[in-house]
């Protein structure tokens, strides 16, 4: 016997969660766009998405926030700092590759300076998280060694069942307890089978492509000019990766007030390392693409022991010229054999 | 900080010097600031900008910061008058370790705009010159009029302790030119310190520290005695905003200071 929510009692468990001053979000379909946002109703939700376009990052970072606002008056200078609004929140029907991605960022913006952004997104949120039993072809949680249950920054994980009227349940944190507690009499005991986890398929060999990223002698291969020669540098795969987590800051304002923002950048943009004196250490678009490859599977890991990955596939399906990590680590997978 | 003198050092070169306005600020400074470390200043509504703190840590009753005006930020900065206020952030980073080169002869060798961070090594051994042995400073710009920092080559010039080499890029030189002629490398080579019990320092464009270092090694210079500072685009500044990484290497975190030695080890492809 193991816990179960039914559907139909969903948006009766919506209801209740925001009786508790939490903010129920999940993933919808706004505008043509797909993402995880704010809901009234359970009806709201589309739970047939294999993942949404953009990424659980937004919800956590921001593509641009406020960090303080400034005023000048004579011989005088205001300043404050803005911190998120307090909000409480429960992200229902993440996906573990998201859930995953925010976990793998933790210890990024916690070493040194606390980023208190982040933290106090983090620890006001309930991430729920459904199994995939779908998937597409861009999918690669496999090849990260995780899984479409994987259960890496998620403080609760359902698992849809065979019969598709709703969801085991398993409490993974006390935070997910705690948000669970306030529904618990909408649960049921019951014996229903969970529906099978999505097959994806491995595609690329990780230890191999990580060796061989971690050979400094590869660092000037000519494989980086082949394999990122179609790359025109948008910058939409580390937008829409759950971990990338570059920004800028930039002031908005006049001399009298503004605002000093924080903004998303990314390593796709030349002006992103570009010195004053004209020097740009990464300075082609080879460059800047191994930059982003070597960051997520060599840097990163050698100083936060995980790979900047969590398998979404985003930055390949999404890609408008059809490179991705998926593309360059099946290369460098048959580069290393 | 409020900005209590300014200073042209050369065409589009400026130097602020700045005081706290809060004491508990200064204490921090006091406390954590040495040789080495950077910061960001800034122009509210214009942003911020890094650069090294050029004054010494032997003198920390203000900061003094020297940049060319080149974008929004550093423009805001340089129109600044005396008594405005802007901001510092730091400082942040790690140091040059002078208490290791006590009792050794320091060669320090610097290039244009790259003076300033050497220039707070150099006061900060010349505050303290019975520590330290020989001091040689070869400093070289493109032309006379781009050297930073003229007054203080005079005194340094004028001082029987130290040994002061300057020379101009050809073409760069005036009439009145009475130094030498050439670039930097050359120019060291010609002087040709010994190595023997030395710690060489340099700051410069990557392409003078890249044949510079050609140079020490022909001196005879070992990597792990010759430090330099990296001085790459940042942010943030505590680890996060990852644009100033070479390699692995953090240079916020882990640098701006480095040795030969540990910047062989980075890709030289992305410095």
């Amino acid at each position: 016997m193991t816990k179960i929510l039914f559907s139909d009692k969903l948006d009766k468990c919506v209801e209740r969660w925001k009786s508790a001053g939490l903010t129920v979000m999940g993933p919808v379909q706004r505008a043509n766009i797909k993402t995880y946002a704010a809901v009234e109703h359970a009806s709201e939700f589309d739970f047939g998405l294999i993942l949404t376009d953009r990424s659980i990052k937004d919800l956590f970072f921001p593509q641009t926030e406020p960090m303080l606002r400034y005023t000048i008056k004579k011989d005088a200078i205001n300043t404050d700092e803005c911190l998120p609004p307090r909000e409480q929140r429960i992200i229902f029907g993440a996906r573990a590759c998201d859930a995953s991605g925010m976990a793998i960022d933790d210890p990024l913006f916690g070493w040194d300076y606390k980023d208190e952004y982040w933290f106090q997104r983090r620890n006001e949120s309930v991430i729920v998280t459904i199994a995939c039993t779908n998937a597409d072809e861009f999918c690669m949680c496999t090849s990260l060694k995780m899984a479409p249950d994987s259960t890496k920054g998620s403080d609760v994980l359902l698992r849809p069942l065979e019969n598709s009227k709703g969801w085991q349940v398993e409490e993974l944190t006390e935070r997910g307890r705690e948000a669970f507690k306030t529904i618990a009499d909408l649960l049921q005991e019951g014996s229903d089978t969970a529906a099978p986890v999505a097959a994806v398929a491995e595609k690329f060999d990780l230890d191999a492509c990580v060796a061989w990223l971690q050979n400094p002698e590869n660092f000037d291969s000519k494989f980086w000019k082949e394999i990122s020669m179609r790359c025109i540098g948008c910058a939409s795969c580390t937008y829409l990766c759950p971990t990338c987590h570059c920004f800028d800051i930039q002031d908005e304002g006049d001399t009298y007030s503004g605002i000093r923002r924080k903004n998303w950048d990314s390593c796709s943009f030349a002006l992103f390392t570009l010195h004053t004196s004209g020097h740009n250490p990464r300075s082609t678009q080879s460059a800047r693409w191994r930059q982003r490859i070597m960051h997520k599977f060599n840097y990163f890991p050698s100083k936060f022991n995980a790979n900047s990955c969590s398998g979404c596939g985003r930055c390949s399906r999404e890609c408008p010229v059809d490179m991705g990590i998926t593309e360059t680590l099946q290369e460098i997978s048959k580069l290393s054999q | 900080m409020k900005i209590v003198a300014r200073h042209d050092e050369a065409p589009g070169v400026k130097t602020l010097r700045l005081e706290f306005q809060e004491p508990a600020e200064h204490e921090y400074f006091k406390k954590t600031y040495r040789t080495g470390m950077f910061g960001l200043y800034g122009v509210y509504g214009e942003g911020e900008s890094t650069f090294c703190v050029a004054s010494p840590e032997t003198r920390k009753d203000y900061i003094e910061c020297t940049f060319r005006q080149s974008g929004r930020v550093t423009s805001a900065l340089a129109n600044a008058d005396i008594g405005d206020l802007i901001t510092f952030r730091g400082p942040y980073g790690n140091r040059f370790p002078i208490e290791d080169f006590h009792g050794k002869n320091l060669l320090f060798i610097s290039g244009g705009i790259a003076l300033p961070p050497t220039r707070s090594v150099i006061w900060s051994c010349l505050d303290q010159r019975e520590k330290f042995g020989k001091v040689t400073i070869v400093y070289g710009a493109r032309t006379v009029a781009d050297l930073v920092y003229k007054h203080e080559l005079e005194e340094w010039q004028e001082r029987s302790d130290v040994d002061l080499v300057l020379t101009v890029d050809p073409g760069g030189e005036s009439p009145d030119w009475k130094h030498r002629v050439g670039f930097v490398p050359t120019v060291l080579e010609e002087a040709a310190p010994s190595p023997d019990n030395c710690i060489a320092v340099i700051c410069g464009p990557p392409i003078m520290i890249k044949f510079t270092l050609i140079s020490l090694k022909k001196l005879g210079f070992d990597e792990a005695n010759v430090y330099t500072t990296l001085e790459n685009r940042m942010k943030c500044g505590v680890g996060k905003c990852g644009r100033c990484n070479v390699g692995s290497v953090y240079v916020c975190k882990e640098g701006p200071v480095f040795t030969a030695a540990e910047v062989s080890r980075m890709p030289a492809a992305d410095l």
